[in-house]
């Protein structure tokens, strides 16, 4: 059962700060061969954790982004009838026309399965889509193959691919979605663990700025009437912002003034009640 | 394995199927599971599908596996262990006594320091650990010394040491946060309305219709026709009707006032109209209930595949909803009981609901509320109600 593949571990990756929990539920994911789902804020690092297993494993990468409108088709195969049509008509490629394979683009799932190597497939924000498809997708995960009707050819994956799966929805899945599923809520990162996300960032980051951003940060996070609260994206631009700024010193960081409030909010209420409130601190 | 720990955790009310069960087993036949850590995160991922259920896992966790760690106790965990049992004996020499088949008497006669000595002896005379019997110190045993036991008076004695184990990154309990139901917001909101739509094509038609393409090419002996299509769009009409008068609704007017904000986001052809407690001969179009009414019989011109959505408490005097002229404002005197108004507009949208930010449990408590349930479907503002609501008004009959 366990291929050389399986033995890999994973550990992290340069750019992405791993917890050892996460760690381990990848590896047992990866060794039971199920999907992973993860859910959590914003902006704890769902979607980055799929380019690190990919990176840190050396596996290729494929990216489906679900949108709304998608049909599972879509994601899994696409008959190209146009370009059939019009080589039919005008006869000058060097596609056989009475070859239908020839005009079958496979679509991300189908990339993942027919891929040489084994890949990571990263199905991000899956909530988007309704459950009927939800469901339909995670029959060919189960199953690891699907029929191209038009060929009457079945397409078996050649390797398994890691399927991570996330959803910001806070909202449950179907029931029969989650039964084939393992499970991880990624909780925003405790202060030190952020140091430590932001040092990955910033190696030559000083300790004053560090402490001092961070801490702020987690304080302007505590406002209870914000609808968006910033997350590790906007930390990192933020810091990224005050480095870029010849004029910024990390003392008035320390006491309380704080720049670029915008990076930090980014609907209007909320940067006008930040403003009211940093302020407010200052005073 | 574990199926005590798997049916605790049924009994508690989290959802657990068999089969992840069964999978979990296979985890474990796997080799990848190593210590109570790994014991710990994996089947949680396996087991549990939700964050919702994180504190009650951690809970069961705790319960079932606080120090079944198997490591042999230290010197200092044996005396830890004989000091707490010597504080048992000093609250109930009876218990503790007959627990460990002794008699009250010979020990009675012991200083505290040779009982002390006497206990670490007991403990130390244990070669191995002893969990789960009935007779001697160790774990889940029904013995009252020791701990996670089922015992009613059992106490807990020692603990886990070294590092920070599974056990007490459960005890920590760190995803209580996640147990409790939020309140609702904006994106809860559009979550449970996302499906209230109805596909219409509109705009340019800029998407190709391949089967028709086909036909019409084939038609043309072969000389390409490509048909074009409009996409699909959204064009749902909705109705929203809000209660915004009177003390009953103030504690909801957050709620209702950000469900007013999604919609209008949302929804392109929407119409908002206000009234107070119920509806009598008219809506108003403005929010002060004052310059613009709207007749509600001038609604059985508008399509009636509109969703009509009322948002009300529902809840007032009876006479307001029976009474012909029962209007508690002196204007509206038209000789009609509200009950009339709101079977009209039933009748007039065979879609039609109506959101209580009450809880359905108190429901049956305002006389009102059931007067207007037999009318229109209700449904509670919260996330599960709204869903409800929408699969209601968008069933096709």
């Amino acid at each position: 059962m366990f291929g050389e593949e399986e033995m890999r571990r994973f550990s992290g990756a340069t750019k992405y700060v791993l917890d050892h929990e996460l760690a381990k539920i990848v590896n047992i994911t990866m060794a039971l061969e199920m999907p992973l789902l993860l859910k959590g804020e914003p902006g704890t690092g769902k979607t980055m954790l799929a380019h690190a297993i990919a990176e840190n494993l050396n596996m290729p990468l494929i990216v489906l982004n679900v949108k709304s409108s998608m049909k599972l088709i879509d994601a899994l195969y696409q008959y190209d009838t146009l370009t059939r049509l019009n080589d039919s008509r005008f006869g000058d490629s060097k596609r056989d026309v009475s070859e239908i394979e020839d005009y079958i683009k496979m679509g991300k799932i189908g990339q993942a399965f027919v891929s040489e190597e084994r890949a990571v497939l990263l199905i991000d924000e899956i909530d988007k889509a309704d459950t009927d498809f939800q469901d339909d997708m995670l029959d060919v995960l189960d199953q690891m193959d699907f029929d191209i009707l038009e060929i009457d050819k079945t397409i078996s994956a050649k390797h398994r691919p890691v399927i991570v799966i996330t959803s910001n929805a806070k909202k449950d899945l179907s029931d029969p979605f989650l039964g084939r599923c393992n499970f991880h809520h990624i909780a925003f990162p405790e202060p030190d663990m952020m140091q430590e996300i932001v040092q990955v960032h910033f190696p030559d980051i000083s300790q004053e700025l560090l402490d001092n951003a961070v801490n702020a940060f987690y304080r302007l996070r505590e406002f209870k009437e914000v609808e968006k609260k910033p997350a590790t994206r906007e930390l990192i631009n933020w810091i990224r912002a005050m480095y870029a700024d010849p004029d910024f010193k990390v003392k008035d960081l320390a006491k309380g003034d704080i720049p670029y409030l915008g990076v930090l909010f980014k609907k209007s209420p909320d940067y006008a009640m930040a403003q009211r409130a940093v302020s407010r601190f200052r005073l | 394995m574990f199926t005590e720990f798997f049916y605790t955790l049924r009994k508690v009310g989290v959802p657990v199927t068999p089969t992840s069960f069964l999978r979990l087993q296979s985890a474990l036949s796997k080799g990848i599971i190593n210590s109570v850590d790994d014991f710990y995160i994996s089947a949680r991922s396996i087991l549990i599908k939700s964050e919702r259920y994180f504190d009650l896992y951690d809970q069961v966790f705790a319960h079932h596996f606080k120090g079944v760690e198997l490591t042999d106790p230290t010197e200092f965990d044996l005396t830890e262990a004989a000091k707490a049992m010597l504080d048992a004996w000093l609250k109930d020499p009876q218990a503790l006594a007959d627990a460990l088949g002794i008699d009250e008497d010979s020990l009675n006669k012991l200083s505290p320091e040779e009982l002390l000595d006497y206990f670490l002896e007991r403990l130390k005379e244990q070669t191995e650990a002893h969990h789960g019997g009935n007779k001697w110190i160790g774990t889940r045993g029904t013995s009252p010394v020791g701990h996670s036991g089922y015992h009613p008076g059992g106490m807990r004695v020692g603990g886990a040491s070294g590092n920070k184990s599974a056990v007490k990154v459960a005890m920590d309990r760190r995803y209580r946060d996640y147990s409790l139901e939020g309140p609702l917001a904006r994106h809860h909101m559009g979550e449970a309305l996302k499906r209230l739509r109805n596909m219409i094509p509109t705009g340019p038609r800029d998407q190709v219709n391949i089967d028709e393409t086909i036909y019409q090419t084939m038609k043309n002996a072969g000389e390409i026709e490509i048909v074009f299509d409009r996409r699909l769009k959204d064009r749902l009409k909705v109705i929203l009707a809000i209660d915004n008068g009177g003390w009953s609704m103030d504690p909801y007017i957050d709620i209702v006032q950000s469900l007013f904000d999604y919609a209008r986001s949302q929804f392109k052809d929407l119409k908002t109209y206000f009234f107070h407690n119920t509806i009598y001969d008219y809506l108003w179009e403005d929010p002060p209930r004052h310059s613009k009414p709207y007749r509600v019989e001038e609604f059985s011109r508008m399509d009636q595949e509109t969703r009509f959505i009322i948002v009300g408490d529902a809840s007032m005097a009876p006479y307001e909803i029976m009474a012909t002229d029962g209007s508690i404002h002196i204007e509206e005197r038209s000789g009609r009981p509200s009950v009339e108004r709101l079977q009209f507009l039933a009748r007039m949208f065979r879609h039609s609901a109506w959101l209580n930010p009450k809880l359905a449990q108190e429901w049956s408590y305002t006389r009102t509320i059931n007067v207007i349930r037999e009318i229109f479907p209700m449904f509670e503002i919260t996330l599960d109600g709204l869903e409800k609501m929408v699969t209601h008004v968008m069933s096709k009959n």
